[in-house]
């Protein structure tokens, strides 16, 4: 018994012992000894040494009140020679800090002097770290909960180890050094003149959002990023898109590490608010109608091109424009593959002009689901990104064989073994069609799959193949998908023989308002009360809804057609017979008189309208 | 029984022993934990300016020059290589007095010193505090306020 009291006290003598002498004895009171004795012998006279010898270990701050919220910078406790020259060829943490003329220190009278002094600028306004830190682990960042590490230096001991050697080096401080010098082409800050250079480029713009510099509305907004986001995630989400989300559709830009790491000091340096603004001047700007409006070609510096360029020059620099901005990065042309977005190798044989000038200056508007961006590119760029598609990419020796044929054209979207899975699959809304459901394959005539390859499906990414193609080619082609596929033969078709041709419901308001009550009440729940195929049962419907908003399938749709879907449903998907469940020819014309209501054609005045921004030349 | 006496004798040693040992070290403990607690009660660092800065190269001050620094509040003053820092904090309620080419005057309650701060009216009850200014090794002029110095006292350049 008292032997065990006796261990016990001895163990709580030894607990206080501990943390009295961690408490009380700390390093940087070594670190500050160290210094005074070196400096005293380095005195020039007595009176320095006797008032060195007259100063003991203590907590030295710098209480900087300029720079956002006030910083308390207690760094050089440690770094208490920062600014003793005497010190500069002395190990960390005695160590003078260098001088240099590119920060914008001069030498005066022999003596170095700083433009950014300690005294009004601290420490971590440049290096970042946690300026109140007394311990060398917790001051430089390294915990992992800390969101800014001495910038450069410090890499934490949770990143990723094949991106640690990346993400040191001095240049990472001129994330900060933007903070307050915003000038556009900084000569102290190339790293960043680059990165914004690149995000124009490698077109992150047309997704991202950066206040004041983009629009984006796709992906993440990156006005902040620096604030929230640490270099190592930054690099991360560059290098590897789906390293932390694992349907980010963010494609793989391939850039060299440079520009990975100029991008990354770029984006480390949007911050939302900087130092060179306060919050009212931002708050004025918000309000200024007047908002600058910086273009990507403003930005590249790029001069405006003459749309008068003769067709070849035109298709050259289409071709440049291609390659500067990246569209290769989704989608594929030649031997460049970004396997996100449709293949653009016939592309010009596929595609009017107009079609792809009005797809170009808004996407959705071809193509309603469309993830593609609205890049905001001049008239002049889009003329020589069109003539370099319709140029130089004829459809050249196809094969003739049908699983030929399949693999260089269907196999990209409808995938090799034609389950609709191919790589660009998850990307393209409507989802490319699941060529092995036979339920769906065989409730269908031949004709109707001979036309969607040949005329395309409107609205959707399935092109008109029949531009390229001949009619045995599409023959053969259907063929293959038949017979590897579908495999199963071909049953009796079901003639719906009593819908008629064209709606026999003629439209008029009661009809449509009678329509949507019946569309809330059955069909809302797949296909939305917007109509636009999100409804709450989606998510679990292989192939999804129909989006009944999109004008251009839904104007392209017979009456026939639709009918037949509403009332006897669609084998192979969802869609249930709804003459089962007492719809009426009325009914089922009403529902379609509705959904024509929600898809007008275009009005004259929208072609007038398109015609007069499409293009002046 | 012989045995059982040596053994309790012996066991009686041993277990004084341990209370004694037992005792010292929660005695030891006690006196850490007392020590620290007093140690506690000064912080080892506060939010104000820091006591000791630099206030600019000798050049910044010709010979001649009188100038209240007012963001420190201390009043440079520098005649030939003779220089020397003067607090401007008035000595009765802490006003930051005002810099004149006769000496120093306190707005709030119109104290006023003469040029080396020695009160020559007005309820200030004690003079200026002069500070100890030395040359820091980059050259810059350094001023310590906790350490004062007498009047007079001027640091040559």
């Amino acid at each position: 018994m008292k032997l065990a009291l006796a261990i016990a006290s001895a163990i709580i003598l030894i607990i206080h012992g501990i943390v009295f002498y961690d408490q009380f004895f700390h390093q940087w009171e070594r670190h500050q000894t160290a210094y005074f004795d070196q400096a005293r012998t380095q005195a020039r006279n007595d009176a320095e040494r006797a008032e060195l010898a007259g100063r003991s270990p203590k907590i030295e701050q710098i209480i900087v009140t300029q720079f956002g919220e006030n910083r308390v910078d207690r760094c050089s406790t440690c770094h208490l020679a920062i600014d003793d020259p005497r010190f500069k060829d002395h190990f960390e943490p005695l160590k003078t800090h260098p001088y240099s003329a590119a920060l914008g220190d001069v030498q005066r009278n022999g003596h170095w002097e700083r433009r950014h002094k300690f005294n009004d600028f601290g420490c971590t306004v440049c290096h970042d770290g946690q300026g109140r830190g007394l311990e060398a682990a917790y001051a430089h960042g390294e915990d992992e909960h800390w969101n800014d590490p001495l910038t450069g230096y410090i890499t934490q001991a949770a990143w990723r180890k094949d991106f640690q050697p990346h993400l040191k080096g001095k240049e990472y401080m001129e994330a900060n050094c933007a903070q307050c010098h915003t000038e556009e082409n900084f000569a102290g800050t190339p790293h960043v003149n680059r990165g914004r250079q690149l995000f124009f480029q490698t077109n992150c713009y047309g997704c991202h959002k950066i206040d004041g510099l983009s629009e984006g509305t796709l992906a993440p907004e990156l006005t902040e990023a620096g604030h929230k986001f640490k270099i190592d995630y930054l690099w991360e989400s560059i290098v590897e898109p789906r390293a932390n989300l694992a349907t980010s559709f963010m494609p793989k830009f391939n850039l060299n590490d440079e520009d990975v790491k100029s991008l990354v000091i770029f984006l480390k340096s949007r911050r939302g608010v900087n130092y060179a603004e306060t919050s009212l001047a931002r708050y004025r700007a918000k309000l200024s109608p007047a908002k600058a409006e910086i273009t990507p070609e403003a930005a590249l510096g790029l001069a405006a091109k003459t749309p008068s360029a003769r067709a070849a020059d035109l298709a050259s620099q289409g071709k440049q424009l291609f390659e500067d901005r990246a569209c290769a990065a989704c989608h594929k042309l030649g031997d460049k593959d970004g396997g996100i977005a449709p293949d653009l190798s016939f592309e010009g044989s596929l595609k009017d002009e107009e079609w792809l000038r009005e797809h170009f200056r808004t996407p959705r508007s071809r193509v309603p689901d469309s993830i593609m961006p609205a890049f905001r590119f001049s008239d002049a760029d889009f003329a020589a990104l069109t003539a370099y598609l319709e140029s130089g990419h004829p459809p050249q020796n196809l094969p003739s064989d049908g699983a030929e044929i399949f693999k260089t054209l269907c196999s990209r979207c409808h995938g090799e073994k034609g389950d609709g899975l191919g790589k660009t699959a998850f990307y393209l809304d409507p989802a490319p069609r699941d060529l092995t459901k036979v339920a769906f394959m065989n409730s269908k005539p031949e004709e109707r799959f001979l036309r969607s390859i040949k005329d395309g499906v409107p609205g959707t990414s399935m092109p008109a193949w029949g531009k390229v193609l001949s009619e045995a080619q599409t023959q053969t082609v259907l063929r293959y998908v038949k017979t590897a596929f579908v495999k199963e033969p071909q049953r009796a078709l079901k003639e719906h023989t009593n819908v008629p041709a064209a709606n026999p419901n003629p439209s008029s308001r009661d009809s449509i308002a009678q329509g949507e009550r019946l569309f809330l009440q059955r069909c809302a729940g797949c296909h939305g009360l917007k109509a636009d195929g999100k409804g709450p049962n989606s998510i679990d419907i292989v192939p999804r809804p129909r989006n009944l908003r999109n004008r251009w399938f839904v104007n392209n749709l017979s009456d026939h057609r639709a009918l037949a879907s509403i009332l006897y449903g669609v084998q192979g998907t969802a869609m249930p017979s709804w003459i089962d469940y007492g719809f009426t020819m009325k009914d089922a014309g009403d529902l379609l008189n509705y959904i024509r209501s929600l898809n007008p054609a275009p009005r004259p005045a929208d072609k007038q309208l398109a015609s007069l921004t499409s293009g002046t030349h | 029984m012989n045995n059982q006496n040596i053994s309790e004798k012996s066991g009686s040693s041993r277990r004084s022993l341990l209370t004694w040992f037992s005792g010292a070290a929660l005695a030891g403990s006690a006196a850490i934990s007392a020590l620290a607690n007093f140690v506690f009660m000064k912080p080892r660092a506060t939010y104000g300016q820091p006591s000791r800065y630099s206030i600019g190269r000798p050049d910044d001050f010709p010979s001649g020059t009188r100038v209240s620094l007012d963001q420190r509040r201390v009043c440079v003053v520098r005649e030939g290589s003779k220089l020397a820092v003067i607090s401007t904090i008035c000595t009765h309620l802490g006003c930051t007095v005002g810099v004149s080419d006769t000496g120093f005057a306190c707005p709030c309650h119109g104290s006023r010193y003469d040029q080396d701060g020695n009160v020559v009216g007005g309820p200030a009850p004690k003079s200026l505090t002069w500070y100890q200014v030395s040359l820091a090794p980059n050259g810059d002029l350094e001023v310590d306020t906790n350490n004062a110095v007498s009047q007079g006292t001027y640091y040559n350049l």
